[in-house]
């Protein structure tokens, strides 16, 4: 029974019209971040190597860079999966990445 | 006093000065930079006097007119007020003439002086509008907004992170909020809380109402001046987590002494952290004015925030009042949550160890003269961090329900204490 049922089901299923394919547009993102970056980096183009290996737009707002730290407030532009990775990238090669408002988590 | 706006201008950059309207709103849209509140002083310099305070209930909004609500509060009207009390025994342990302690341990309604923060953004949440509130914690804000806002009849979300130990989870889930706990690494859920607050329209207490949430610290230092008759203390010994307590206890005595509401000037601000979580105390002593981002190793769970959101405005105002900061580790916490119950029968978390702890050191070293006067700001009560002490504090002796035994022991602490 349960197989009769199930091949009911199957050539039911197939009869059905196929749904229109709805094309999804991907939607631009902004992202506002804190990045901190140890002295090692301070001399890598971190943000232009954000631009361009995932396709983002990057805009600095506010930076500060001395020997000991570089500290650089960001928004970057562009979809959301990129952004994602742009920032999994950032954390994999040793930079702190904090959104604007630092600590979202209270005590 | 405005109906819409109360004694509040504007929102005000704390970087470039850009005014904003007084709305649920945190960060500047030109460089990012945070938003604080801005009062018309001359105004509440004619309306808030010793006289009209001292008329008012015991709580801490008896001094709205410097907080940011437009009307009168509507949530927690009970909270603040906590005792101020003469710390004789703890003074003679630490070597100072004179010590108090600000005791929030006793706050109302869920021991912390998260209380003070959370019915500030809650008060001004329902002002504009809201209906669900929501906040990211890790223990003493989710209660307090839990239980605030059960008491308001707002809906709220607490999030958590998912390995959050179970005892303070209860404190929140008891009030009926809705308690979200999120995997992930402290970052990651970080950035999604930033996220969630970004996307949905909810008041959510310290990310978009934070600017007016960050006002309620202040009346901790109305509070400490009124209860020494109207003056700053020499010196005031705060723990610093975001940094921000720090901030706006400073901005509480610049604004009672900018409307001649105290005497004394020249009061000196101290910061307290734990040894696992010190940036900046860390900083402050190597005379830097900017942290270095750490990643936290502490008992002192309240105060461990490796990226403090106001810790560079904390570093300046103790550079601007000559203050000083240090930091203990987990031993010496647990021994300043000791002395402080055992001298003075304050049970405090672990936040106030640290602070009783490197109130110790800096008094010590002559950073806080021993003839000088000092406050202590205690934050937490202890039963909010028992397993930090639990096997530290000694164990129980235990007898036959015999009276020889107990005499036994009687004679023995005698002998020890001879």
């Amino acid at each position: 029974m349960a197989a009769e049922r199930a091949t009911r089901q199957k050539k039911t299923s197939k009869k059905a019209p196929p749904k229109a394919a709805t094309k999804v547009k991907p939607v631009v993102e902004q992202s506002r971040l804190w990045l901190m970056y140890p002295p090692r980096l301070i001399t890598t183009p971190v943000i232009w190597q954000v631009g361009s290996k995932f396709n983002l737009v990057p805009n600095v707002r506010q930076a500060s860079v001395t020997d000991e730290i570089g500290i650089v407030c960001l928004e970057l532009s562009g979809l959301r999966k990129d952004i994602k990775a742009a920032v999994r990238w950032l954390e994999k090669i040793g930079v702190s990445v904090e959104p604007v408002e630092i600590n979202v988590i209270g005590s | 006093m405005s109906e819409k706006t109360g004694f509040m201008k504007a929102l005000k950059c704390r970087e470039c000065g850009r005014e904003y309207p007084l709305e649920a709103k945190h960060v500047c849209e030109f460089d990012f930079g945070p938003l604080e509140v801005a009062y018309d002083y001359e105004r509440i310099a004619g309306a808030l006097t010793r006289e009209v305070i001292a008329d008012r209930p015991q709580s801490m909004w008896r001094y709205r007119e410097l907080l940011p609500v437009a009307g009168e509060p509507t949530v927690g009207c009970q909270v603040g007020f906590t005792p101020l009390v003469k710390a004789d025994r703890l003074a003679k342990r630490l070597g100072i003439r004179e010590l108090w302690i600000k005791n929030d341990t006793v706050n109302y309604p869920t021991l912390s002086f998260k209380d003070r923060v959370v019915s500030v953004a809650l008060s001004r949440s329902r002002e504009l509008g809201f209906q669900t509130v929501a906040c990211a914690s890790t223990g003493n804000l989710a209660n307090s907004v839990a239980a605030n806002a059960a008491s308001a009849g707002l809906e709220a979300y607490v999030f958590i992170p998912a390995d959050l130990e179970q005892g303070k989870v209860l404190n929140s889930l008891v009030y009926g909020p809705h308690v979200i706990g999120i995997q992930g690494h402290y970052d990651e859920v970080n950035r999604l809380c930033a996220e969630i607050a970004g996307k949905y329209g909810w008041a959510f207490v310290n990310v978009n109402m934070r600017p007016y949430y960050a006002e309620g610290s202040k009346s901790m230092g109305f509070e400490i001046a009124e209860q020494l008759d109207w003056e700053v203390p020499q010196h005031t010994v705060i723990p610093m987590a975001s940094g921000s307590l720090l901030t706006k206890i400073h901005k509480a005595y610049q604004e009672l002494s900018k409307l001649g509401l105290v005497k004394g000037s020249g009061w000196r601000i101290h910061g307290a952290q734990a040894s696992g979580c010190s940036p900046i105390s860390s900083a402050q002593k190597a005379g830097l004015d900017f942290f270095k981002p750490v990643k936290p190793d502490t008992i002192a769970k309240s105060l461990a925030i490796g990226t403090p959101a106001d810790g560079f405005y904390a570093l300046r105002v103790m550079k601007e009042t000559g203050g000083g900061a240090d930091d203990v580790t987990n031993e010496e916490i647990r021994e300043g949550i000791r002395l402080l119950a055992e001298c003075e029968g304050i049970f405090a978390e672990t936040a106030g160890g640290v602070t009783v702890g490197v109130a110790k050191k800096l008094i010590a070293s002559g950073k806080i003269p021993a003839e000088d006067s000092a406050v202590l700001c205690v934050t937490g009560h202890g039963l909010k961090t028992l397993d930090a002490v639990d096997g530290h504090v000694g164990s129980t002796r235990e007898i036959k329900p015999s009276l020889r035994e107990f005499e036994a022991i009687v004679a023995q602490d005698q002998a020890a204490t001879r």
